[in-house]
Parts: structure tokens; sequence; C-alpha cells
């Protein structure tokens, strides 16, 4: 195949046969519980350097309380996978656990700005649509996916994508390259202790994040039974021999909302997004991260019960959530 | 009310809504695109598919429209389908989706548009943007792409700082070139002052109609480039009395997106 034209990133990159060999060797397949809390499943299975992905966003059904222990650990030198997500790169850049940012969505607000204005961070450009086909790649164990986005574009220049001329059609092609990361976290309305989990609403690219990932943490809102899933089978979206730690982690999203269990708190958002300097940010960090335990505590001394029933309250609409 | 008084915002958001065809999809941006398919829905194309990247395919319209929406039970409330981004991308890819819905930092005469930073240096940006989010797809995929921005000189310009998505030419080359989609490609930019469409031939930006009660030079004036200009200029009609008591009533009474 004629290449006809390069992008200029890096790009993290495992060869196929590498990561089948991971799958074989670390991916349990047994009936094992899996259940942990959130301090000992990053300590675990975040390490310093990863390759990070997160799922969905922090308004909706996003891994907030295992971002938050994330950044309590202080770990350092992740590289993010930003796709179709706000305040995730925002957090963890303020707290200095970043070094690189492939962005779809960069993230809201001037803060994030001010840190790639400065050169603080490096990002590389891709588009939610090139990212989540490279995880498609990387979920299928192939090392590339071809795609029609991109092309001509500087998104394709400043990223790790190439053109090729297609053998079939004859026309130019982009080449997307295969994107497994070490790790990702990814939260969910009901899983079981094994690591069984399923969503309602929109999936985004849960499976195909969860399938491409050698570590996978799930938290979930509700602890349930393995018959569940066995009763809809339709229903199950990951099956358990994806899955490394499981957490209990209700109001795991916070303040994004979870559909079915509570809506997103607009008033903490607003908080978050309007965060424009260093001084904001390592009093946010401080306030609501470093100086407490655990997610239980976040929630009993930050959030309160007032506030959480506010928010299971507005979460009136339960069509397909249940 | 009256209907003599409104924003730029409600003023594009209206003729973006008129711009949509009934009975034809149409993928649906984070922001000012949600509230055009509401009033679309509302008062023109009851029979419109919106198509969410994070995965809602047909979602019927809750308001009034809340702050941080995408993706929760408010957006995505009786949707035909809910599935996966790679999905609602496919059906772009493959051609299912008529329309699309963008915004632009900056655009140029081909409707390249740039959504990730200003500036000459890529590695040190003078203002860093969110990115192409989904944006690079929807132009790239959609078989008309709908751009809606104010109208502000500096946002029109020779070359986009960063060419997050493609128009028609891109440095010279035509789209279809660079392999992307045939016939797709930018079909209209709404301002808040004006209308574009694209030549046949040269593909270029070309004014079609303005705002009722401004005159072309104006238009052109506050434009970094020079368009072509269509022979026969259409007037835009300002907001009705209708649309903005739908949009200020039932759609966006917080005034979220309409009051910016």
């Amino acid at each position: 195949m004629e290449v006809l034209e390069r992008g200029e990133a890096e790009f993290h990159f495992i060869d196929p046969d590498n990561f089948r060999k991971y799958v074989r060797e670390r991916k349990n397949r047994s009936w094992e519980d899996k259940l942990m809390d959130e301090s000992e499943a990053v300590k675990k299975f975040v390490s310093d350097g990863d390759y990070l992905a997160y799922d969905f966003s922090s308004l909706t059904r996003g891994p907030q309380s295992l971002i938050r222990e994330i950044i309590r650990q202080r770990k350092k030198h992740l590289w993010i996978c930003a796709k179709f997500t706000l305040l995730e790169s925002v957090l963890l850049t303020g707290a200095g656990c970043v070094d690189r940012i492939d962005v779809g969505f960069l993230g809201f607000g001037p803060y994030i700005a001010k840190k790639v204005q400065n050169g603080e961070v490096k990002v590389y450009d891709w588009s939610n649509g090139s990212i989540t086909y490279r995880l498609i790649a990387g979920a299928m164990g192939i090392p590339f996916i071809p795609a029609r986005d991109l092309l001509g574009t500087d998104t394709f220049k400043k990223s790790g994508a190439v053109v090729v001329k297609d053998p079939f059609a004859g026309k130019p092609v982009a080449l997307l390259p295969a994107l497994n990361p070490d790790v990702a976290i990814i939260h969910v309305q009901e899983a079981d202790v094994y690591g069984n989990a399923r969503v309602y609403g929109p999936t985004v690219a849960t499976l195909e994040t969860a399938m491409a990932s050698k570590k996978v943490i799930i938290s979930a809102e509700r602890i349930v039974e393995t018959i569940e899933f066995r009763k809809e089978p339709n229903m199950t979206l990951i099956p358990y021999y994806l899955v490394d730690a499981v957490v209990h982690a209700p109001f795991g999203a916070y303040p994004g909302g979870t559909q079915g269990y509570y809506e997103m708190d607009a008033e903490h958002y607003l908080m978050l997004t309007s965060i424009a300097g260093e001084d904001e940010m390592q009093k946010y960090l401080e306030e609501y991260i470093y100086s407490v335990d655990s997610h239980d505590e976040f929630l009993e001394k930050r959030v309160g019960m007032r506030r959480l029933k506010e928010i299971v309250r507005k979460a009136e609409i339960l069509e397909g959530f249940r | 009310m009256k209907s003599d008084k409104f924003t730029d915002t409600e003023f594009m958001i209206c003729q973006a809504a008129r711009l949509l065809e009934d009975n034809k999809t149409v993928f649906i941006g984070w922001g000012m695109p949600q509230v055009v398919a509401m009033l679309a829905e509302r008062l023109y194309t009851p029979n419109i598919t919106q198509v969410f990247e994070f995965g809602a395919i047909g979602p019927r319209s809750r308001t009034p429209f809340l702050r941080g929406t995408m993706g929760g039970p408010q957006n995505t409330y009786r949707s035909l389908q809910w599935c996966s981004m790679g999905l609602a991308f496919n059906y772009a890819q493959a051609g299912y989706i008529d329309y699309g819905m963008l915004g632009a930092a900056q655009i140029d005469k081909y409707g390249n548009i740039n959504s990730t930073m200003i500036g000459k240096s890529y590695e040190k940006p003078k203002v860093r943007f969110p990115g192409s989010g989904g944006g690079n797809e929807v132009a790239s995929f959609c078989w008309r792409t709908i751009i809606v921005m104010n109208h502000e000189k500096r946002r029109f310009v020779e070359r986009c700082d960063f060419i997050t998505s493609p128009g028609h030419i891109i440095d010279g080359k035509r789209r279809e070139e660079y392999g992307l989609p045939e016939d797709t490609g930018p079909w209209r930019v709404v301002t808040s002052k004006a209308m574009f469409d694209f030549e046949e031939e040269s593909k270029m930006m070309r004014l079609i109609a303005v705002r009722e009660g401004l005159s072309v030079e104006e238009v052109i004036n506050d434009m970094g480039f020079e368009p072509l200009i269509a022979d026969d200029i259409q007037t835009l009609e300002a907001p009705n009395e209708k649309e903005l008591k739908v949009l200020r009533e039932e759609i966006d009474p917080f005034g979220l997106i309409i009051k910016k």
C-alpha cells in the first residue's frame, strides 16, 4: 500500500500480538470476587506513566470518584485520552498528574486552555470519532482501522494517522493506529463482584474502551447478583473477564449525573468550569480531594445529604433506565 | 413581547431552524445546535431525526433546555435507539445523515473551519479551544453541513490558523482528492448578519442573503476576505413572534443559549 502522507504526532501503540499475550497471561478468566475500595483499585491498577482512558463525561456517568482517587494518590506522568469528556482533563492537569493529552475534546474552561497556551501540557489533536475508531481497532485486536475522517485537515497533520491509497477503491483513506490504553476507568449503573457490568442509556465507547485496555477498573452505583445478567443477557455490556477491579461507588459520577439515579449538580459543575487561575484550582483540589480520605468522606463532608437528596429528587425520568 | 428586539443568537437560531428539511436526519452538537433542532422540531420539521455523537438516535426534545444535558436523560428522552459513538459516526460515514450543524471560531472562503487554536505556533497557541470534538466527523461525513457563527471580521480569514474540519478546497486541493466522501461539505453559513452558500464551480463562499436592515456592503466590510456575491440577494427576515415565543417561553426560559 502506498503511503501518501503521515501525521507527525507520536501516539500510544501496542503491537496486537503483545496485547494478545497480555490478555492471555494477565486477564483473569476465573470467577474471582474483584470488589475492593477505590483506594486499593487505583493503587493496584494505575501506575505513574500509564496511558489512561475513561468513558462518557463529567456531565453524565463519568468515573469521577476514580478520577478524584487518582488525583488523591498523586499519580504522575499520565498520558490521557480526552475523548468526549469535559472536566476530567482539567482536574487531572490541575493536579499535575498529566504530561500528555490525546484530544478529541480538550475540556472546558479557561484553566486548561491556559495550560496548553503556556506549553505546560502537551496535546495531540485527534477527534472524538478518530479516537473512538482507534479504540475499536484496539478492541478488535487489529493494528489499525481505515476511516474517512481527519482527511485534508491540520487535525490530520497533528495526529498520528497516515493516509494511504486504498487498495480496493483506489482513493486516499486514513489509517488510524489501534489504541490500547494501559488502564481504563469506567462508571456503570450495575455490576456484579466479578466485573460483569451493564449500563443504561447511550454507551459512548464503554465496551470498546474496556476491551482495548490492559487494566480495567469499574465503579458501579449498585452491586447486583450475577443472575441479573443471566436473566437479561441482551443488557450485558461488559463481561467479567475484561475487568480487574470492581468498586462500589454510589454517586460515583458526582458532580455529574447517572441515568436512573441522580441528576448532575449544576452548581458544583459551574463552580468547576469557572476555575481560571492556579490558586483557585489548587484551592478546589485541596477542599474537595486532598483533604478527604475517600469518596465516602467526600460525599459526607463536602457534599452532604441535603445536596444528594436534591439531585436524586431531580432524576425523575426513568424510561429506559431500569 | 416585542419581536423587533432579539439577540444575535436568537436571529441565528431562527435562520438555521428555517433551513432544515422535514423527514431528514441531522447530526446535532453541543449548545446552540441543540436549540436550533428543538425550534425546528417544534415549528417546522416535526419528523426530523436528531443524531447525537454519544449514541442517541431520534430523541424527542424535552423542554426547557437545561444546562449540561449532553447525554443525560433530558436530551436522550424517548430515543429510537441508544447506541455507541462508533455506531453514531458510522451512520454518518455510511451516508445516512443528511445534515450536520457546527460552530466555528474561524472560517475561510472554502468553508474550512477552525475550532482548535488561534495563533502562529501550534505548540504555544495564543488561544486554545476544545478542538474537534465530533466536528471533524460531522464536516467530513454529513451530506450537508450548516455552519453557524457570529459575524465578526476576525473570524473570516484567508487561511484558518488551524483547519480542524474540512471545507470544499483545502490548500488548493478539492476535498474529494483528499479522499473525503463525494458531494459532501459545507452547504450554508449562517451568521448574525447574513447567509452564504458555496458557488457550484469555484466552491467559493457566496453571499446569498443579508439580515433585514443591513446592506451588502455592511456585511462584507465585516469580513476578512471578499466572498462572491449572488445576483439576487435575499433578505433574512427577523425572528417572528411565534419563533421568539417558543424559544423564550418553552425552549430556553433560563436564557442559557439565547441570551448569549
